[in-house]
């Protein structure tokens, strides 16, 4: 126990005494931390902004005036309901289609002449399927259905705005890919740079490594201290790159969230939710990182 | 039975013997060590006895330090064997060694303190990686210090001693184990005369204390001053050993 607390203390001693070497190693663990966690945090965003997106791919159908009851309405949305895959169904007569129309960001001069008195606006049903893969075939059902002749025609929302929704999924999955692929490369070169300044740190104290062996200190004791450092490399790196995340999250996700305030991706809000994965993840590799490096770099020094 | 080495386990006894019976500590039988083609080392074989005073010398590059390695185990023979305290050193395996050095004291020409630590720290670190007791440490390094007549300036850091200072420290930290040898190569390289007598005058008192001792030097006055076992060494090869000799080139 003894000899265990001297150890402890000789690799905080050294940490602190060679604090100008230590900081650097403790910056770049903290850059390489930085590096993997932008990865995970990049990654969470897109998975939500996808989740959202997904979630917003639903189908509408317009109903003619003329052709149909509200009550036919929505006994074919209750028909609609018990279909595999279905998740809701809403149903909006003409009152709620011009309350929606009339808080549509557009022009008043377009706005006005709809009202009360006048109101084209038809009446729809929203489906809003379980798996947005599944929609598709929902159209094709419905479509093959009598109930076609009173649909409105070309009143199917789904296809025209299927191609936009494809499109963003394919972006943020390119985007996905591309701060993967970045984050990683990045990553490499940061964890190289760790290796190279844990050995420069060891090599600086390459004397003192000589007098403990002189002396008969076994090579555990000899390498204790080292690992110290090592796993003190990793805990103070991911203290830095938490700070870091969350200093960059408050500051930034005001604006990042009004871009993408209309998908529901609070930035902020995912950081501190997923705090927890994310300090874990960081210890695990800043602390496995240190202990190998240390290990690998005194090792060559205990040969002899 | 009497404990000679203590080197690792099983534990290396032998049996005790007349105090007037020379035992051998270090036994070196046709030891070579090549670097390539050239040999540093050439067909030494010698036998140093317990409680001896041996002086190696010759002039810097002969090989002294190499002989020196062997009995540290920094280096091995290319071709030849090395035995201390009846053990095979080529039969020593790595996790051994520490304890195998734990049992010999080695001293060098530029001290090897560590700069951060003061005298007694530097001392007591010896035992600390060892794993002895604080209260052990604090009794055994007070000793030492009074030995090398070092107590008065345990509190300072090896910048603030005379050459003559930093090397009993060194000596105090070969000195605490309490080992059966102790190496000391070219301890006076870097002193002035004045201590360059008492660092040998120091080392003939360990001696005398029955710690068989190696000093390497090509310090002629030193080893004329002290009149014993003379060592020499040319181009790799042992080519005189005198028992109470002068240094004669």
């Amino acid at each position: 126990m003894e000899t265990f607390q001297r150890i402890v203390k000789l690799g905080y001693t050294n940490f602190w005494r060679n604090r100008w070497l230590t900081l650097g190693a403790t910056l770049l663990m903290t850059l390489t931390l930085i590096m993997i966690s932008v990865s995970l945090v990049l990654s969470l965003i897109v998975q939500d902004l996808a989740t959202t997106i997904r979630s917003k791919i639903d189908l509408t159908i317009y109903f003619r005036d003329d052709a149909v009851l509200d009550s036919d309405i929505t006994a074919l949305g209750d028909r609609i309901k018990l279909q595999n895959g279905v998740a809701e169904v809403t149903f909006t007569d003409k009152r709620a289609a011009l309350t929606i129309w009339n808080r549509l960001p557009i022009n008043e001069n377009i706005k006005r002449p709809v009202g009360e008195s006048y109101n084209p606006l038809p009446r729809s049903l929203q489906i809003r399927s379980e798996n947005p893969d599944n929609i598709q075939g929902l159209v094709s059902t419905i479509a093959t259905q009598d109930s076609q002749k009173i649909i409105c025609n070309e009143c199917v929302s789904y296809s025209k705005n299927k191609e936009t929704v494809d499109r963003l999924l394919s972006i943020t999955r390119f985007v996905q890919k591309a701060g993967l692929f970045l984050s990683l490369f990045f990553g490499i070169i940061a964890v190289f740079n760790v290796m190279n300044i844990i050995r420069i740190t060891i090599n600086a104290r390459a004397d003192e490594i000589e007098i403990m062996r002189y002396v008969g200190a076994s090579n555990a004791f000899v390498r204790g201290p080292f690992i110290v450092e090592g796993i003190l490399y990793g805990v103070l790196g991911t203290i830095f790159t938490t700070i870091f995340l969350l200093l960059i999250a408050y500051l930034v996700s005001g604006s990042i969230n009004t871009v993408f305030v209309s998908f529901g991706v609070d930035f902020f809000q995912l950081i501190i939710v997923n705090l927890w994965t994310l300090i874990g993840i960081q210890l695990a590799i800043g602390v496995l990182l240190g202990v190998i490096v240390s290990s690998i770099s005194v090792r060559r020094f205990l040969k002899a | 039975m009497q404990e000679i080495l203590t080197v690792g386990s099983p534990r290396l006894t032998r049996p005790a013997t007349d105090s007037k019976v020379k035992v051998p500590l270090i036994e070196m039988k046709a030891a070579t060590k090549k670097y390539g083609s050239r040999a540093a080392v050439s067909d030494v074989t010698l036998v140093i006895y317990e409680g001896e005073f041996v002086c190696l010398v010759g002039q810097s590059g002969v090989g002294k330090t190499t002989l020196i390695k062997f009995l540290t185990k920094q280096e091995s023979p290319s071709s030849g064997s090395v035995f201390v305290a009846g053990r095979n050193l080529a039969d020593l395996r790595g996790s051994e060694l520490p304890y195998y050095r734990r049992k010999i004291g080695v001293v060098f020409q530029d001290f090897k303190l560590l700069p951060q630590k003061t005298v007694f720290e530097n001392v007591a670190f010896a035992l600390e990686v060892c794993g002895v007791a604080r209260a052990d440490i604090l009794r055994r390094v007070e000793k030492v210090l009074d030995l090398v007549n070092l107590g008065r300036r345990k509190n300072n850091y090896p910048s603030e001693l005379s050459g003559g200072e930093r090397q009993r420290a060194a000596i105090a930290r070969a000195l605490v184990h309490g080992p059966k040898l102790l190496i000391a190569d070219e301890p006076t390289g870097n002193l002035d005369p004045v201590n360059t007598f008492e660092i040998i005058d120091l080392l003939y008192r360990i001696n005398q204390k029955g710690t068989t001792v190696i000093l390497a030097t090509h310090n002629r006055q030193a080893v004329d001053r002290i009149q014993k076992r003379v060592l020499l060494m040319k181009s790799g090869k042992l080519v005189s050993d005198q028992k109470t000799g002068k240094y004669v080139i």
